[in-house]
């Protein structure tokens, strides 16, 4: 056989065989698509996740399970079924989620439970980057995806908050003081029986029956003012250090630092 | 009446139709094959000598006009494929399926920050064949690189870049450098981690320029930092740009090959001491058509099955990191391969280097004197700038630096030497230039992004979501859990298959824990880690999502500081495993 006609047939036969393949991925080609996207959104819910976890959990509780007098659970039936007629949102849940996250919400639909009462707390703030928030519209995205991941869980999860424990009486320093640990975000890490659940940082219960004793040489009113403005100086065994912000100091007013001392003082 | 009518339509009488219709299909065949009877097609094919004088294969040539763009023959001995190689055949062909596909993904993509990454997943998972699409491209892009180094390396080492043919290897050269910049700026599109510090990275080397530095480097992003402007900056150049400028330098290129100078014999038949009755088969003429048009087309089918048999296997799928994120910088940038050298080259700081060899001499002979030039000799600068255009320009002027008019290997062995010796050159500049050499990372750190490395997947991300469901647990390094971190649990690897195809316990759970406690009692025992203390933990977040955290505590060595590190880790059991 001369080599062109070697060269004839081979290529022939190379021709065909990549058709092969070509048909044989095309045939599969269906099923690709639609098992990629079901990844694709579970690459997005972990991410979501992780966005969550970073942004969110100081307002809406480290589980999404929300906090009193801060902000609502995202994981109940309530939200997952009757959320949408209540604000008489038009489209679907995810969008929803993903409309409030952009822009924020300025008024409180819920001022007797959650943060926005008076005017002054902070409400839900806006998180797109095109609002001078610090989220992408991929990011938002992907936590929208992520708290849609909790409707099989929540279906049946009647929303367990109560308005804020023991109402606090706002004329005493002891009491302006528990107004600002529930609307700073304290309560979305650290647990007080009755007021709040957070499960980050460490307990709070009987604080300041040890307090005097955590470092030697500061009273309890100092240590526990220090780890308020500088929560590294000292770090709690079994938890991480940088964890807790470290910028109370320059968003709290020297006068509510007081007053969160005091009712902190109050925790026998 | 018929017959009036034939004649009327100049329909010849029955016996004759025979002949008129192959006439007639004769006279289409000439005119679509810009010259060559059915018969002649037919001898073609058979590889037989040509049926009529002159030589029909040659009116191809001047009739048709993607013919006339080829050489009539080459000689035999430029056709020998130990010659060749067929480098410069496959770099052209690679470029040429990179057009073809890349015309296909501009339908879809778009080159936006905030859908260009949005726009990659949907040609991933919404459009038919998009994934193959994308690969080919990729696959074709790395490829191409690699060909052009390979034909520009085989010109080299067999003398084929001196005269007649200078200013080829300067096209050549220019080629070359389209090419990688074509690679560089298609990194750029798919907007995720992997594309935007590689760029990020690139474009900085030309900050450190002198006077035009800056503006050189907001010229090329578009603004202090890549963004809308600078992404369809490298958009425009990648589709537009150098595509063209590619087009006419090969055009040029091939020209001189295919029309001036033709491919370069092999030394041994142009210099060497052949015999005549050698010599003359040398030189024997090796015809367009059927001969060069055959193998062509034979290597084209041949190029293209091994392509589709690469994807096919899945022995290369295009790299997709997560979303560029400007705020934060991946612990390992990693330029692509091709320009591991110049990542190599600018670890490089010829400061440090000279006034470690000067200094020492300066204080033998006792002079209070020390050559501080750190501040003058710019690492960036020197190594960015200075030094790979200058490479550069000596890889063009190697025609009119090497004097040497032998093309025989043995007769240049300070040539063939030189080059040898920058291959090395450039293999140590890329392995210098990966991040596994000279960049030192906190070994708590280190240990944990091996687990689970911010990109790609790692042992961590592969473990089968059923050893990690309702788990709950955590496991501190250096207690005994036994041989299997979960005794009692079996499952299915996959659910519709074999059912008895169990896997018991949780060994990659188990392997990922054992790799974690290794890693980290050796850096305790060798002093990197003192007191530490760590585990890693297990919680459902989601009915089907879990987080996993390593957890690592430790004493800082140079400080006396207590220190922690963690991650979370978030795993979806839907996600992809690469198994």
């Amino acid at each position: 056989m001369k080599r062109i006609q070697l060269e004839i047939v081979l290529g022939t036969i190379l021709v065909l065989l990549s058709a092969a393949i070509v048909i044989v991925l095309g045939i599969r080609e269906p099923a690709r698509l639609a098992q990629y996207e079901v990844q694709q959104r579970a690459e997005q819910i972990e991410f979501g996740a992780s966005v969550f976890t970073t942004n969110c959990v100081r307002c809406h509780g480290s589980q999404a399970q929300g906090i009193a007098g801060v902000a609502p659970g995202l994981r109940d039936e309530y939200f997952f079924t009757q959320r949408l007629a209540e604000v008489g949102w038009q489209g679907g849940l995810e969008d929803y989620i993903i409309s409030v996250v952009t822009t924020g919400r300025q008024v409180s639909t819920r001022p007797e439970l959650y943060a926005g009462a008076t005017g002054t707390r902070p409400v839900m703030p806006t998180w797109s980057e095109k609002f001078g928030g610090p989220l992408r519209d991929d990011q938002i995205r992907a936590v929208a995806a992520f708290i849609m991941n909790f409707e099989p869980y929540a279906l049946g999860q009647v929303p367990t908050l109560q308005p804020l424990g023991p109402v606090a009486d706002e004329s005493t320093p002891e009491g302006r003081g528990q107004v600002v640990f529930a609307t700073a975000g304290c309560a979305a890490c650290h647990t007080i029986s009755g007021i709040s659940s957070g499960n980050i940082g460490p307990g709070l219960d009987g604080l300041a029956t040890r307090a005097a004793d955590s470092v030697t040489g500061l009273t309890a009113e100092e240590y526990i003012h220090q780890s308020i403005v500088d929560p590294s100086a000292y770090v709690v065994e079994g938890f991480a250090d940088g964890l807790m912000p470290q910028n109370f100091a320059e968003i709290l007013t020297e006068e509510q630092i007081a007053d969160l001392v005091a009712f902190l003082l109050t925790l026998q | 009446m018929i017959n009036s009518l034939m004649r009327r339509f100049h329909i010849p009488p029955r016996d004759q139709w025979r002949a008129t219709i192959s006439k007639i299909i004769d006279d289409r065949v000439r005119i679509i094959t810009a010259g060559l009877s059915i018969k002649e097609l037919r001898a073609v094919m058979r590889g037989d000598p040509p049926t009529e004088k002159p030589n029909p294969r040659y009116k191809v040539i001047t009739t048709s006009f993607i013919a006339h763009l080829r050489p009539r023959y080459y000689p035999a001995a430029a056709t020998w494929f130990t010659h060749t190689f067929r480098l410069g055949f496959f770099t052209t062909f690679f470029f040429v399926v990179e057009v073809i596909t890349g015309v296909i993904l501009m339908v879809y993509y778009i080159p936006f920050p905030d859908q260009a990454y949005g726009s990659i997943l949907e040609i991933e998972s919404n459009v038919f064949f998009g994934e193959l699409l994308r690969d080919i491209h990729r696959l074709g892009a790395e490829a191409m690189v690699i060909f052009s180094w390979l034909h520009l390396l085989r010109t080299y080492f067999t003398g084929s870049y001196k005269g007649p043919r200078t200013f080829t290897w300067l096209t050549g050269v220019i080629l070359l450098l389209i090419t990688a910049w074509l690679s560089f700026t298609g990194y750029l599109l798919p907007w995720d981690q992997l594309a935007y510090w590689a760029v990020t990275v690139g474009t900085s080397i030309t900050e450190s320029g002198p006077v035009v530095g800056p503006a050189l480097n907001l010229l090329m992003r578009g603004a202090p930092d890549i963004g809308t402007g600078g992404l369809l900056r490298f958009y425009l150049q990648h589709v537009i740009l150098f595509p063209l400028l590619a087009i006419l330098f090969i055009s040029v290129h091939y020209y001189k090959v295919s029309r001036e100078h033709s491919i370069s014999l092999p030394a041994v038949v142009e210099e060497g001491n052949v015999d005549p009755e050698k010599k003359k088969e040398a030189n024997r003429r090796i015809d367009l058509i059927p001969d060069l048009l055959s193998h062509e087309l034979f290597l084209i089918a041949l190029g293209i099955f091994i392509m589709l048999v690469i994807l096919y296997f899945r022995l290369f799928v295009s790299p997709l990191e997560t979303h560029a994120n400007p705020q934060q910088t991946p612990l390992d940038t990693k330029a692509p391969w091709y320009f591991w050298w110049l990542q190599g080259l600018l670890k490089i700081d010829p400061a440090a280097i000279l006034e470690s060899m000067v200094n020492p001499i300066f204080a033998a002979f006792g002079l209070g004197f020390r050559l501080e030039v750190s501040q003058l000799l710019n690492s960036k600068f020197i190594m960015g700038l200075i030094v790979p255009p200058t490479l550069v320009l000596i890889l063009m002027a190697i025609p009119y630096i090497d004097r040497n008019p032998s093309r025989l290997a043995r007769k240049r062995p300070f040539a063939i030497a030189w080059g040898v010796a920058w291959i090395f050159v450039f293999l140590a500049l890329s392995f210098m230039g990966t991040p596994e050499y000279g960049i030192e990372t906190p070994a708590a750190t280190r240990i944990v992004q091996d687990l689970a490395p911010e990109e790609g997947e790692g042992p961590l991300r592969s473990i089968p979501y059923e050893e990690l469901h309702n788990r709950q647990a955590e496991f501190i390094v250096g207690q005994d859990y036994g041989t299997d971190l979960c005794p009692g649990l079996a499952y299915q690897p996959d659910p519709e298959g074999d059912v008895n195809n169990v896997v018991v316990g949780c060994p990659h759970l188990t392997e990922v824990f054992n790799i974690f406690s290794e890693r980290l009692l050796e850096a305790q025992a060798d002093g990197r880690l003192p007191e530490m203390t760590a585990k890693l933990s297990v919680e459902q977040f989601q009915a089907d999502l879990v987080n996993v955290t390593p957890h690592v505590e430790w004493t800082d060595p140079a400080t006396g500081k207590h220190q922690t590190y963690q991650h979370t880790y978030f795993l979806h059991a839907d996600r992809a495993t690469e198994e």
